[in-house]
């Protein structure tokens, strides 16, 4: 065997395994949903596949379970569009404004990203009781968008230090002020990086559990994570296969949004993981 | 426009400190003038060039367009880039390449909220004057360097700034496009009449487009003239060696006073110098002095008559028109610039020195 073929072998092997690892509980998560047992992988079950769960789930009125989708979506989107238009300033003036402390500043940011939400939530919930917002889009969209903030942040900073800085300086002398040069030249040129970043933000926010259980007592603003551990079985039994179900429909948005967009969003991680 | 700098200053701050980059620069550009700062990477040209298109603000000292003050930290003083109206064409291009070439020229007309009609005639005579008419709807990733290099500069022209910045755009040219479009940008600059400051580390570009170039070393100003000037009487050893199309022959020599007449000793031969030179050489120096010697002026010959020198050639080297010799003489290796047959090697030949022309540098000045 070639040296140039043992390679392609064993990367092709590598991959199939790291692949199998990381997707064998989506399999199985999908078998479950389409059986008529949730003990499909039992020895000597009667399994026959069936779109019955899917129905329910989407049928069943007193599950809301299409009503947590638009609230996961409504969410999480304002959540991305929020954090990506105050990071966007926030980059620009990062990179190219001749700030002291700069990199401090960036530290600081991540830092203040590391607290566990857990240590948060408490508070939230008090100051979310306070302002009447308990169930409402606000008491999640807000802690989602200081959330994922830093994160877009930092994306968003790689990004705009990418770019030529004869960029922003060719459009000051074309006669913009900061907040032009930022809206008409750094913007568009950054476009693809800011895209990716949102949509980061998008599934950040999307997968999002502790702030949506604790923040939301109804159908009015409960998120799909939140919406899918709540379901109950008619008799109390845990309803295996419409959970699955659930989870399963729950994947298709953001695969969606990925495909869409799959190579920005290959770069834009690549680009947030290095600081260049 | 005039644009004068009055005593500048700026400098940075970095880790290691305060880092001056320029310093002490007085420049007066005259109207409609080409002005070229001249000098080797680092040496503060493309801070002065940042300056006066306001991208930078000086840490000292005033600039003012036509005696207006457009930046005085001591008073408090700063026009923004915007409200300057100046044009700058980058070594990098700097075209927006979320633009089409149309987009680009027409961007600085579009952010001054120029009326869309007018837009359309001005951007097609600017790209007409250039040359790139046909190429408005082009990307300028599609666009070769010539092509992108000539967009900036439409960019620039399209909405008749006060004053024009280049800064080094033809390095990143190939030669024989770089002499077209240095000839193309002179007839340009010409034809606007718009007061233009040139930067370039090339001294060939500076010599042949300049009206006039300061020269610049280590954040100062060394010397401003016109390029036959600063040819021609170099004040420091830097500037004869800087400029030129091969560097200065620097020798050391004494200068020395016998039965009134001054004489200049190298190596072993003693050459008289002419009464004008010698009042020349008088206000500089007597004593030791460092002598700048051309190698386009340096002669050889087979009979060396006096002011003469004596020397084994070292090297020949053919530049195709032009053959660089060097010469060892007792004063020291001198390269001699000659469109004659060269020697060989090992070759004892005669130097005739063109002492009239020769530069007479204060041996402090050099390094």
């Amino acid at each position: 065997m070639s040296e140039e073929r043992r390679i392609r072998v064993l990367y092709t092997v590598g991959a199939a395994a790291m692949s199998a690892f990381c997707l064998l509980p989506v399999a199985y998560m999908v078998l479950v949903a389409a059986s008529s047992r949730p003990d499909v992988l039992s020895a000597g079950a009667e399994v026959r596949l069936t779109a019955g769960h899917f129905l329910e789930v989407l049928g069943t009125g007193s599950l809301h379970f299409p009503e947590y989708v638009v609230n996961s979506i409504v969410v999480s989107g304002l959540s991305a569009i929020l954090a990506v238009a105050l990071g966007a300033p926030a980059a620009y003036a990062v990179t190219r404004l001749e700030l002291p402390g700069r990199m401090s500043f960036l530290f600081l940011v991540l830092a203040v990203s590391m607290f566990p939400p857990v240590s948060l939530v408490s508070y939230l919930f008090r100051m979310m009781s306070a302002l009447g917002w308990i169930n409402t889009y606000a008491a999640l969209v807000l802690p989602y968008t200081a959330w994922v903030l830093p994160l877009s942040l930092w994306i968003l900073a790689s990004h705009f230090s990418r770019i030529p800085r004869d960029l922003d300086r060719a459009a000051l002398l074309d006669g913009c002020g900061r907040l032009a040069a930022l809206r008409k030249v750094m913007v568009p040129v950054a476009a693809p990086g800011i895209l990716s970043t949102a949509i980061l933000a998008f599934i950040f926010a999307f997968n999002e559990f502790l702030f949506a259980l604790i923040l939301t007592t109804g159908r009015n603003a409960r998120t799909i994570p939140v919406g899918i551990a709540l379901f109950e079985g008619l008799h109390g039994e845990i309803p295996w296969g419409m959970i699955m179900a659930a989870a399963t429909l729950a994947v298709v948005p953001v695969i969606l949004l990925v495909l869409a967009f799959q190579r920005g969003i290959v770069t834009g991680l690549t680009r947030g993981a290095v600081k260049e | 426009m005039m644009l004068t700098f009055h005593d500048i200053g700026k400098t940075f701050l970095s880790e290691r400190g305060e880092v001056p980059a320029v310093q002490g620069v007085d420049l007066a550009v005259r109207e409609g003038e080409l002005f070229v700062l001249l000098g080797p990477s680092g040496c503060g040209k493309s801070t002065v060039l940042s300056l006066a298109a306001g991208l930078l603000k000086p840490s000292s000292g005033e600039i003012r367009f036509d005696g207006e003050l457009v930046a005085a930290p001591r008073k408090k003083v700063f026009v923004s880039p915007r409200e300057r109206n100046v044009a700058m064409v980058f070594q990098s291009y700097a075209l927006y390449p979320h633009l089409d070439v149309f987009g680009n020229i027409a961007f600085p007309l579009r952010v001054a909220k120029v009326k869309e009609e007018s837009i359309t005639a001005e951007v097609a005579r600017a790209a007409s004057m250039l040359g790139i008419g046909d190429l408005l709807r082009a990307r300028p990733g599609e666009l070769s360097g010539g092509q992108r290099q000539r967009v900036a500069i439409a960019r620039a022209i399209v909405r008749k700034p006060r004053l024009f910045l280049l800064d080094e755009p033809l390095s990143n040219l190939d030669a024989a496009l770089r002499a077209a479009t240095r000839a193309e940008l002179k007839r340009l600059q010409r034809e606007l009449a718009v007061t233009t400051l040139y930067v370039t580390h090339d001294q060939t570009e500076a010599m042949t487009l300049g009206d006039r170039v300061a020269l610049m070393r280590n954040g100062r100003v060394l010397q401003v003239g016109t390029p036959r000037e600063l040819y021609e009487t170099p004040r420091t050893p830097f500037a004869g060696s800087f400029i030129g199309p091969a560097p200065m022959n620097l020798l050391d020599a004494v200068v020395f006073e016998e039965k009134g007449r001054l004489y200049l000793r190298m190596g072993g031969e003693k050459i008289a110098l002419s009464p004008g030179k010698a009042d020349e050489v008088r206000r500089i120096a007597t004593g030791r002095v460092l002598l700048g010697l051309r190698p386009e002026h340096v002669r050889i010959s087979g009979d060396p008559g006096p002011p003469a020198l004596r020397g084994i050639v070292v090297s020949a080297e053919n530049l195709g028109r032009e053959r660089l010799v060097s010469v060892e003489t007792a004063g020291g290796i001198l390269t001699v610039l000659t469109d004659a047959e060269a020697p060989n090697a090992g070759d004892v030949v005669g130097l005739v020195i063109p002492i009239e022309t020769a530069s007479v540098f204060h041996p402090e000045d050099g390094e």
